[in-house]
């Protein structure tokens, strides 16, 4: 009536069980294994690569580089050079310094818009009625899984001279105006482009929110606005920094929308290392402006993992 | 209260009407009767008849669809070990670095992703002759690459919320380890298998930057011929394009999310 | 409320020194890390007894249900169950069954699927799984619940699921955690009468951890109090209530007054203690196993105390002055069947003693600011020396 219980070396199974067992210690290892190896070759190796190539030369040949060792009378000789890094601060156009000052500016104006547009939107969202969220959620995500380059070519049908909002305005006797190949045509296809990035991370903050904190607020006499200003905001910032990261980040290194929506003079430094390495086919400096955009998309980083800990360490 | 009646509504309104205004003129003006796209003449569907026409946009779709095929599996594959050692596995040497290298393609420009694959795949050729050239493999490999970031993310956010106890259950109950794991554990993360694939799937389809580094001559992917057409201006056949791919993945999101409502509701139940 | 022993009071096994236990544990430790959460833990359950491990959060009852079951390795020491050691048993092999404190039902299967999985693991013939598995939802009351899923029943369905599941396989032994602690307060009533109903009709031997005293003390032959890690006392409900072996036990049990006091007087039938945290002497009707001079601690339930008005007369056998003290009412909690008066003794010390209501509106009740008298017997208290 009971089924006793085999000991573990009998049974009909047990090679199999034991074998299974084998596998199972070395299928731990495995399953580590496998992404890990898989990682370092086409991730890590390939920043080890980038940062050896920056600091060799241009020259002409297949690949067109120096090589950094050369064999010389029998010893190997490790030739490095630093040009690159210092031809990008002393350029005399100065325009790698520029590229990447307005990358950040533009990368930042972008976030600023995104938040003033994006936190009233998870704000509605996270305060409508439950069978209203999903569906207002599901429209933010929508875009997300439709094709990024098809929508930045759909707002520049958009902002065009002859395009939707001209020849709108053009009804009412304005404009037209010129939006397409500006720094403005830029931040709008950034914010259009990120901005369900911005609202999601947020949204899932203000959702937790707990409803009796606002209300304890007005009930100690805080008008909305008040209550806005000192309860939701402060307790939204993880939220608000996190979404802020997931547009400023990738805004920086963005190279489709300031080439399809940005003018000659919207120099941003995806765009510079593009020219580089594919006009220019300047490899060596290209990868020297990959690894100094590296360094200073690392730090925001560095600096949001700090926060979010700090406010995590507050909250204890 | 007052003040927030109107504006929060009205804020959205305004927000959803800047994310859907472009794509929703992109559509209409896909059945323009004018070449110009921009000023209406009449209904026609003359851009689908140019779309089936190009030389080069379906084959480009077929190739690149093929691509984010075979990318998502290897990056499902890859993405479901790596989550499965960072959820289940307590503690191993390297964890940290695994959890930093996974995450980091997600923050990464594509600028430098690309660049760097391409220059490691010349020192690799260079060095031991593989892979040769650059093409669809190379392209395949970067792909996989960073989209393994995005399914672990979806794995490891779905594992992290399972009940332990389900497993526990059913070893109590005399499953064995693999038996627990067909049992039990995959069909409770089937959708998030399923989501992250479609994840990867969409990223792989959508992406120009890394795909322009690593490819080759013949291999050119769907986003590369669109952004060659459409850098200098209109081009109503990827405005018949587009509306397509939008209307595809449009209805299946909306399935989607129509089914993992469902689902949710009954989680939360449980 | 407590469970009807079906044995004669002589043929409890527990009290049997010849016995042999169907659960051994011996010498068990389990440490996470530095910490023991289990640690050096001995303890022998009986064929069909219905066993409940109590204990508060981080006492280690959870850890030891999970080692019987297998999820954790002792670090060190064996159990054995049935006489068969269990050391090298996977979770999966053991002749053991759990009931789990979330269900842990598969959310993707049926009710009847739940049931029916351990069987399926058995290769049980189908016309048998589905003859058990009907069984099983009868005895729930569940019969024309098998096509739910698990999402689709109440909380009490779904517990009355879990346990069928557990019961499938005839477990020789079922461990249940935390059971009812899931459900609502008038629920777990109805539920903890037919868990031992279950029980009885079936005679498998039960294991229940549990952090809730009433629920162990109407569930249980016995009760384990575990303390970090340790078990503090095992016994019979009224022996853990009555007879509590330890200040922890005395404490953690009911609610008890505890005051300190030095022996003064230790006959072979009876003891004297001075409490100078009382304000008088206890006198204890029988012997302790104790010194002149030692300090130790007594505790007395509230509701074996007596409160009056005037001074009773003294009783027979007990010294004049002895277990009695004044005090004055400060304040009342009236809880419908009793009442509860915080009595300040003279020396400023509270002391808690309940009343039971017998007459109904009792105009004579005492109040509060009345100087009272409280007084015991010479058998009510408990002498602890540990």
């Amino acid at each position: 009536m009971t089924r006793a219980a085999p000991p573990p070396s009998q049974g009909r199974l047990a090679w199999l069980r034991r074998a299974l067992a084998a596998v199972g210690l070395s299928g731990r290892g495995l399953v580590i294994a496998a992404p890990a190896a898989w990682l370092t070759l086409f991730f890590l190796v390939p920043l080890g690569v980038v940062f050896g190539i920056s600091l060799a030369t241009k020259e002409f040949g297949q690949p067109p580089y120096s090589d950094l060792l050369t064999t010389e009378d029998g010893t190997v000789q490790l030739t490095l050079h630093l040009s690159n890094y210092i031809r990008i601060f002393t350029d005399p156009s100065n325009i790698y310094i520029n590229a990447f000052l307005s990358s950040i500016r533009i990368a930042a104006v972008s976030t600023v818009f995104a938040i003033l547009i994006g936190y009233p939107m998870a704000y509605a969202i996270a305060r409508a009625p439950d069978r209203w969220r999903n569906i207002l959620l599901m429209l933010v995500i929508l875009p997300f899984w439709t094709s990024f380059l098809l929508r930045v070519y759909a707002l520049s049908g958009f902002l065009r001279g002859e395009g939707v909002i001209n020849n709108t305005l053009a009804v009412f006797g304005l404009g037209p105006f010129t939006m397409m190949q500006t720094d403005f045509a830029v931040y709008v296809g950034i914010v259009y482009s990120y901005l369900p990035f911005f609202i999601l991370p947020l949204y899932t903050n203000l959702v937790k929110l707990d409803p009796s904190l606002l209300e304890a607020s007005a009930d100690l006499g805080a008008r909305p606005i008040r209550t806005f200003f000192s309860i939701t905001l402060p307790l939204s910032m993880p939220g608000v920094i996190a979404g802020s990261m997931l547009v400023f980040i990738p805004a920086i290194g963005e190279f489709v929308i300031p080439s399809l929506l940005g003018g000659p003079g919207t120099q941003m430094i995806g765009r510079i290392l593009w020219d580089e390495f594919f006009s220019k086919t300047n490899w060596p400096r290209a990868a020297a402006l990959a690894i100094s955009m590296l360094v200073i998309v690392v730090i925001p980083i560095m600096l949001m993992q700090r926060a979010q800990n700090a406010v995590v360490e507050g909250r204890r | 209260m007052g003040r927030n009646r109107w504006f929060l509504p009205l804020a959205a309104s305004v927000g959803f009407l800047f994310l859907y205004a472009p794509i929703l003129s992109l559509v209409i003006f896909s059945f323009n009767a004018n070449r110009l796209v921009t000023v209406w003449s009449g209904f026609s569907t003359q851009a689908y008849a140019d779309l089936w026409a190009d030389p080069q946009l379906l084959p480009a779709t077929w190739l690149s669809l093929q691509i984010a095929a075979v990318s998502a599996t290897i990056a499902l594959v890859l993405g479901t070990l790596c989550a499965v050692a960072l959820v289940r596995f307590r503690r191993f040497r390297g964890k940290t670095v695994l959890q930093a290298t996974v995450s980091a393609p997600l923050v990464m420009p594509d600028v430098i992703t690309g660049i760097a694959l391409l220059l490691l795949f010349v020192t690799m050729q260079s060095l031991i002759g593989w892979p040769q050239g650059r093409g669809v493999l190379t392209i395949i490999l970067a792909h996989s690459t960073f989209c393994t970031a995005y399914v672990t993310v979806v794995v490891q956010s779905r594992l992290a919320d399972f009940d332990m106890s389900l497993e526990e259950a059913a070893m109590d109950l005399g499953a064995s380890p693999v038996r627990v794991f067909f049992d039990i554990t995959l069909p409770i993360i089937a959708p998030a298998l399923v989501s992250g694939w479609l994840l990867a799937f969409t990223l792989s389809l959508d992406d120009l930057v890394i795909a322009s580094f690593v490819s080759g001559p013949g291999s050119s992917t769907l986003p590369m011929i669109i952004f060659s057409k459409v850098r200098l201006g209109v081009a109503p056949e990827v405005n018949a394009l587009a509306t397509i791919i939008i209307g595809v993945v449009a209805s299946g999101v909306v399935l989607a999310t129509i089914y993992g409502l469902r689902q949710s509701a009954r989680e939360k139940q449980a | 409320m407590a469970k009807k022993p079906q044995l004669a009071a002589d043929t409890r096994p527990w009290r049997d020194p010849a016995a042999k236990p169907f659960v051994r544990i011996r010498n068990v430790t389990k440490k996470f890390g530095d910490v023991a959460a289990v640690d050096d833990l001995s303890l022998d359950i009986y064929k069909g007894e219905l066993f409940c491990l109590l204990g508060g959060s981080g006492s280690g009852k959870s850890t030891l249900l999970r080692m019987l079951a297998g999820f954790e390795v002792p670090t060190s020491g064996s159990i054995e169950i049935d006489g068969q050691d269990m050391s090298n048993v996977a979770p999966y092999n053991r002749p053991i069954n759990m009931m789990f404190q979330s269900y842990a039902l598969f959310p993707h299967m049926t009710v009847w699927n739940n049931i029916a999985y351990g069987l399926k693991r058995d290769h049980m013939p189908k016309a048998e799984i589905a003859a058990r598995v009907d069984e099983l939802l009868k005895l729930v009351k569940l019969d024309a619940y098998g096509e739910r899923k698990p999402h689709q029943l109440s909380g009490g369905q779904r517990q009355r699921v879990a346990l069928a599941r557990a019961l499938a396989k005839r477990p020789k032994l079922l461990l249940l955690d935390e059971p009812l602690g899931a459900l609502d307060k008038k629920l777990r009533e109805e539920t903890q009468f037919e868990l031992v109903k279950i029980q009885e009709t079936l005679g498998v031997t039960f294991i229940v951890v549990t952090h809730d005293q009433e629920e162990a003390m109407s569930l249980a032959t016995r009760i384990g109090v575990m303390n970090q890690g340790e078990i503090a006392m095992v016994g019979e409900p009224t022996e853990i209530y009555e007879f509590p072996n330890s200040r922890f036990v005395a404490n953690f049990i009911g609610s008890a007054n505890m005051v300190e006091g030095v022996v003064t007087e230790d006959e072979p039938d009876h003891v004297r203690i001075n409490s100078a945290e009382l304000g008088t002497d206890i006198y204890v009707d029988h012997g302790v196993d104790c010194s002149p001079e030692q300090i130790l601690w007594w505790a007395i339930r509230p509701e074996k105390m007596v409160l009056t008005r005037d001074r009773p007369a003294a009783q027979p056998g007990i010294p004049d002055g002895a277990n009695i003290v004044k005090g004055y009412v400060e304040d009342i909690a009236y809880l419908g069947d009793m009442t509860v008066y915080q009595v300040r003794l003279e020396n400023g010390r509270y002391i808690r003693v309940t009343k039971t209501n017998a007459l109904r509106g009792d105009p004579n009740a005492i109040s509060w600011d009345e100087p009272v008298w409280v007084s015991w017997d010479g058998h009510s208290g408990s002498v602890l020396t540990n």
